[in-house]
């Protein structure tokens, strides 16, 4: 039973991991890769690291959707549904990709393994607790830093408000003609809003 | 997870045998969530002065699912069908998920692991994604809308979730539901922890998109994620949707009023009582608050309610030293 659960959750998980490549969208890929991910947490609890295995579900999820959120926002496909390729240089990346597969299936072949089954399921999660917050305390939480300082960046940078005013200030619009010099706010026939325009808060 | 024979759960919790677990769960939800639709009928009517009409007879809902059942599902113009017709299935799957470690009477679990609040709040994340792509997969621009604004509500309300389920997994010493239900013997998590109940309110009403949050399907954006939606697919959408908001109301109802524990009557029938008191509580809140926009509420729940959870979190700190 839990062999067959294994072969399935780990076949799953390379076939979507392989299909993140194949698909022509972003939101497509992302989630694609999330269920790889999920297959993969679901690995790990078989293999009793129930903690592990339940926390990366949910940490992956909400990352991902972060990232989906992020890349179509600041990329040139406003929905994601429209089709675009998945793959930037291609021959390197197959290339590093058969390198790293490669030394992962000689670590998986030729390494020794430890042979230890956990006894004491409550035992590993509070070992796993007082690991992460004794001996490796610098590492978790310069990486937990780094992690909020990046949110806090990618909210300021997504933010239409902020300290130094609007965030849309001194930003053009389009040209209402492809190549033209048009552009919409030439209609607006209000003199005060075009000139608080000119006279803004510089300081840029 | 469900039943399996490798994983031991913590010691007086008996799991249901797995092939028992899934129509047990299914008929809890199922039940609830037709408890809840009728529910909100009958707040809704009785607020707005029109009882006593036949749409708000308790048979209504049921006569308009099969109505609804036997309508012509339309669809739209190169939408992804398989998320599309996926998504409501994931978001009952993901409800039923998320009761199986919530204990519904002491020792009647399907599976009270002890990362329950773990396993919780991976099925309300997941959620995030299903509703998301249920919006994103019609091809189609108000529900596409809808769901990018869903995601800055629910990234907002999301950390909130966890920070009270962890406030309340202080005092308990355990991730464990069953656990958590445990600890408040002496004292209710709606007492010890004041902030905990409000704020868990909100990411209710934030998972099933509803009062304050409803920003999925809402009227502003002509139907919003739903508009696209037709029969089968409206109807599966819907109940859904009212067992995602049973589920919140009984996870609330152990983690803040505590589960089974009560006097004279049988734990399950107090389980209920707790988790019918919610869904009113839930109800109530979603016909009568009105939504908020999108904007203000990232801005409320980052500025105001975000610190609040660290209070709550403080004071389940200094609570349990």
């Amino acid at each position: 039973m839990i062999d067959v659960a294994f072969v399935v959750f780990s076949l799953t998980a390379v076939v979507s991991g392989y299909l993140v490549f194949r698909v022509d969208s972003m939101i497509r890929a992302s989630f694609l890769l999330l269920a790889s991910f999920l297959n993969v947490g679901a690995v790990l609890v078989l293999l009793l690291a129930e903690y592990l295995g339940t926390a990366l579900l949910f940490m992956m999820t909400v990352e991902m959707i972060v990232m989906a959120l992020f890349m179509v926002m600041f990329m040139m496909n406003p929905a994601g549904l429209n089709p675009m390729s998945m793959v930037h240089q291609p021959r390197v990346a197959a290339v590093a990709g058969v390198v790293a597969a490669g030394g992962i299936w000689a670590v998986a072949l030729f390494a020794e393994f430890p042979d230890a089954p956990v006894v004491d399921a409550d035992q590993a999660v509070r070992d796993l607790g007082f690991e992460l917050l004794g001996q490796s305390m610098l590492v978790f939480e310069s990486a937990g830093v780094t992690l909020l300082a990046t949110m806090v960046c990618a909210v300021v940078l997504s933010a239409a408000r902020g300290r130094y005013g609007d965030g849309y200030e001194g930003s053009v619009a389009p040209p209402l003609d492809p190549g033209g010099d048009h552009r919409p706010e030439d209609d607006l026939v209000d003199d005060d809003a075009a000139g608080d325009h000119h006279h803004g808060h510089g300081g840029m | 997870m469900m039943g399996g024979d490798r994983i031991d759960v913590p010691s007086g919790i008996d799991p249901f045998h797995p092939a028992l677990a899934v129509p047990v769960l299914l008929a809890v939800v199922g039940l609830g969530a037709v408890i809840a639709v009728i529910l909100h009928r009958k707040v809704a009517s009785s607020l707005a002065g029109t009882g006593g009409s036949p749409a708000t007879s308790a048979a209504a809902p049921l006569r308009e699912a099969r109505w609804l059942a036997r309508q012509q599902v339309v669809t739209t113009e190169r939408p992804d069908l398989a998320t599309w017709i996926l998504a409501p299935a994931a978001y009952l799957g993901l409800a039923v998920a998320a009761l199986s470690v919530v204990p519904l009477s002491a020792g009647v679990a399907v599976a009270d692991v002890r990362t329950g609040i773990v396993v919780f709040g991976a099925a309300e994340a997941l959620a995030i994604v299903v509703i998301f792509l249920h919006g994103w997969s019609p091809n189609s621009p108000y529900a596409l809308i809808s769901a990018y604004r869903f995601v800055a509500v629910a990234l907002s309300y999301e950390l909130l979730s966890m920070f009270v389920l962890i406030a309340a997994a202080i005092p308990a010493g355990s991730l464990s539901i069953g656990a958590i239900v445990d600890s408040q013997a002496g004292l209710w998590n709606v007492v010890r922890q004041p902030l905990g109940l409000p704020l868990w309110l909100v990411v209710s009403w934030g998972v099933t998109f509803s009062g304050p949050l409803a920003v999925v399907d809402s009227a502003d954006l002509a139907g919003g994620g739903g508009v696209e939606d037709s029969g089968l697919q409206r109807l599966a959408w819907a109940g859904a949707r009212a067992a995602m908001l049973v589920v919140f109301a009984a996870a609330g109802a152990t983690v803040f009023l505590g589960g089974w524990q009560g006097p004279v009557l049988p734990g399950g029938a107090w389980m209920a009582l707790k988790t019918a008191a919610l869904l009113a509580v839930l109800v109530v809140g979603d016909i009568t608050l009105a939504r908020m926009s999108a904007q203000r509420f990232v801005r409320l729940a980052w500025a105001v309610l975000l610190p609040l959870a660290f209070l709550d979190l403080l004071i389940a700190g200094l609570g349990s030293l």
